[in-house]
């Protein structure tokens, strides 16, 4: 807020002057009754912050609940829901994969009482978490249901025609009410990820038109308990090319209200995508423990351990831990601002 | 045609004179069902808010709001400085059009740090709000209600009183230096009043649009010349010696002054709660020997008389305390509308009164002719404020 003052500009100068000892007295009182009746005259609504129930104090957070019903998403469920496609044998004895992906305009409530016009793939953020097997066939039928010509650009191996980009073909740019079937072999494997190449991207992508893309090695993975999506984002709700919430799996904050359970000594594995446009970099770090980091999954051998990791846009990688403690825990971006604007996390650990 | 007799009023011309009005809610309602053919529906509601107050209270940050817009608005989240913080909004999170609601922000925020808050309603429109310098804002009590007089006494009545206090050695001047002096306050008053209507062009930026804050000067600067004008009139026609015309003028020119304190006081008020105003005692020094000029100027009319030490003190009370209501309105019930309103009567007052003083010039005038002695006068007056205005700035 900014006053003018004109001819009055000097006063910003000046009260205390030869006011002061009236002054100083009226601070000393006013800050007095305030700490007498400011405290208990107004009731924090409460996110429901599990730490607060143990004594904490103020806490960032949202209040009340997003409609997960008519989000037709639920990130809880986003976390652990894998499309394995519809698999059969190619005569040549390949696997082939089957998914169908519609573009849909939609309106979401990212969070409480506001709604962000999204574009999605089958109507969530992130896009389904498509998953497969090292060289097996994959077919994604396409359709475009919405109002603006899309795209599905893959990264890993494919034809230049399967690329999703305006100029490579029918599969560049699906028009309104058009379809395309993009197939090829799932190759290298590892952590990948899908978005929208249409042009102006940044509004394309930024709009929620991304996901996870998984190919498992031939051999898999070394078994684990639990696997789990996460795909950091963020949303720029005012249109002014700057992001305004950010969250794992498009709901700020949605894992401090709804902390992820999980039991001592139970073997987790993380998929962690990173397609946060308008931002250079993002990251994931992990309360009271370390975790064993693959960087885009291209590797059975960790390249790291550790509690922290930076991902810059379309980066990616796996993370696998457990906990030896009980009790809650906090994940969330290292850049604590995305953390305070909803890239907040918990898990809550029992025996 | 008869032209020497008006019509007789009838039902006739009262229902010629509804017809226009009848007509005119046949086309406003069947524009409303059609639209009038155009496609006003727009995709996105303009929503706007205007932010009235901040208050800041102990892990507390409460925003008066008030909906501008042409619809309700809903506020839905709140993030303050890059961080999303839980509201509550009362009565309601969904505001009528021109209704108010009162926003509370739990937050720890640290004494003398800035704050940047954003506001979004459902709509993900969002309202930005700053906190320059976060510090508890004065509760109304008898503390505070004392403090904010004590400023309003230095910046207004004390100074008045000290002009008023030459009375006793100007009386003595002659004729010539009595009409040098009222030029000198013409001069003044003229640079009071250009200073006070820009102040309220400004204020008016901070009004509500729909409260129209340029409609608001020019609805109170006129009002007010022309009440003022027609009291001035009144006095005129009932007669009454020079001597008491004088005072009247006189008084006039402590409504005037008093309130553009008045307004002055809004400003310290109002730069008080936002923290704008830091230390400097050399500035009230600077602002006394501006604002004892307004002193010089309300007696200036009276110098050949003997006003009663009743009226010398009423006139300065009248040019001088009202700094004082107007630092409490300032500081505890600040208002731009309220602001603008009480800026454009004192513009009003201000320019009735020069009218005046050069009405009683030309009466002084009427024998000798003295241009010089009036160029010099009223440009004197503009130059004294004009360059202590300089020790200020």
């Amino acid at each position: 807020m900014k006053t003018n003052l004109s001819r009055r500009d000097f006063l910003k100068f000046f009260f205390f002057g030869s006011a002061a000892t009236a002054g100083a007295v009226f601070l000393k009182q006013s800050g007095v009754q305030a700490t007498e009746h400011g405290h208990n005259s107004v009731q924090a609504q409460a996110t429901p912050f599990p730490m607060q129930e143990h004594g904490g104090g103020l806490v960032p957070g949202t209040v009340g609940e997003v409609d997960h019903e008519n989000n037709g998403f639920d990130p809880t469920k986003i976390l652990t829901d894998f499309d394995y496609g519809e698999v059969s044998t190619l005569p040549n004895g390949q696997t082939l994969r089957e998914y169908k992906i519609t573009v849909l305009n939609k309106d979401i409530e990212i969070v409480p009482g506001i709604i962000f016009p999204a574009w999605t793939y089958n109507g969530r953020i992130p896009g389904p978490t498509l998953r497969a097997t090292e060289a097996d066939r994959i077919r994604i039928h396409v359709s475009n249901g919405s109002n603006h010509p899309h795209s599905l650009h893959f990264h890993g191996f494919h034809a230049a025609e399967m690329d999703g980009v305006p100029g490579s073909g029918p599969g560049g740019a699906i028009a309104p009410g058009e379809s395309f079937t993009y197939e090829f072999d799932a190759e290298p494997f590892g952590l990948h990820l899908y978005h929208c190449h249409v042009f102006p991207l940044a509004r394309h992508i930024a709009k929620g038109l991304y996901g996870a893309f998984i190919v498992d090695p031939k051999q898999g993975r070394p078994p684990v308990d639990r696997e789990m999506i996460m795909v950091m984002s963020g949303f720029d709700v005012d249109f002014d090319d700057a992001n305004d919430f950010y969250a794992v799996n498009a709901i700020p904050f949605h894992y401090q209200n709804h902390p992820i359970q999980i039991k001592i000594g139970e073997k987790i594995r993380i998929y962690l995508v990173n397609i946060l446009e308008f931002d250079l970099i993002n990251s994931f770090h992990l309360h009271a423990n370390f975790f064993h980091y693959y960087p885009t999954g291209t590797s059975l051998t960790p390249s790291e351990f550790t509690d922290t990791i930076i991902q810059g846009q379309a980066q990616r990688g796996i993370l696998e831990f457990s906990y030896k403690h009980r009790g809650m825990f906090m994940f969330h971006a290292h850049v604590t601002e995305f953390a305070e604007l909803g890239w907040n996390g918990m898990f809550e650990v029992t025996e | 045609m008869n032209t020497t007799q008006p019509p007789r009023f009838s039902i006739r011309t009262f229902g010629l004179l509804l017809l226009p009005v009848i007509l005119l809610g046949g086309v406003i309602a069947l524009f409303l069902r059609t639209g009038g053919g155009l496609d006003l529906e727009s995709p996105v509601p303009i929503e706007t808010l205007t932010i009235e107050r901040t208050i800041l209270k102990e892990d507390l940050i409460e925003i008066r709001v008030q909906n501008t817009s042409m619809q309700e608005i809903t506020l839905a989240q709140a993030i303050v400085n890059s961080a999303v913080w839980p509201i509550e909004v009362t009565p309601s999170a969904t505001i009528p059009r021109l209704g108010r609601a009162v926003v509370r922000i739990n937050y720890p925020w640290s004494y003398g740090e800035a704050y940047a808050v954003t506001l979004f309603t459902s709509n993900a429109v969002a309202f930005n709000l700053e906190i320059p310098v976060a510090f508890e804002t004065p509760q109304p009590n008898s503390a505070s209600f004392w403090s904010f007089a004590l400023i309003g006494l230095y910046v207004g009545v004390i100074p008045v009183f000290l002009g008023i206090f030459w009375f006793p050695a100007l009386r003595t001047l002659g004729r010539r230096w009595i009409v040098f002096l009222m030029a000198v306050t013409a001069g003044l008053l003229i640079f009071l009043g250009l200073d006070t209507i820009v102040e309220a062009f400004e204020q008016a930026a901070n009004v509500p649009g729909s409260f129209q804050g340029i409609g608001i000067i020019g609805i109170g600067a006129i009002a007010t010349f022309l009440a003022l004008e027609a009291i001035s009139k009144r006095q005129l026609e009932s007669g009454g010696d020079e001597a008491a015309k004088r005072l009247s003028v006189a008084f006039r020119i402590a409504i005037g002054i008093g309130i553009h304190n008045l307004g002055e006081g809004l400003a310290i008020g109002a730069a008080y709660n936002i923290g704008e105003i830091s230390f400097g005692t050399f500035l009230v020094i600077g602002f006394i020997i501006q604002n004892i000029t307004e002193g010089l100027g309300i007696i200036a009319p009276v110098l050949r008389d003997r006003p009663s030490l009743r009226s010398l003190a009423l006139m300065g009370i009248v040019g001088g305390a009202p700094a004082i209501l107007g630092a409490w309105i300032g500081g505890f019930a600040p208002s731009p509308t309220l602001a603008v309103l009480f800026l454009a009567i004192g513009t009003g007052a201000i320019f009735q009164v020069v009218f005046e003083i050069a009405k009683l010039i030309q009466k002084d005038t009427a024998k000798e002719s003295m241009p010089a002695i009036i160029f010099s006068g009223a440009l004197a007056g503009m130059a004294l404020l004009w360059v202590t205005g300089l020790l200020i700035k």
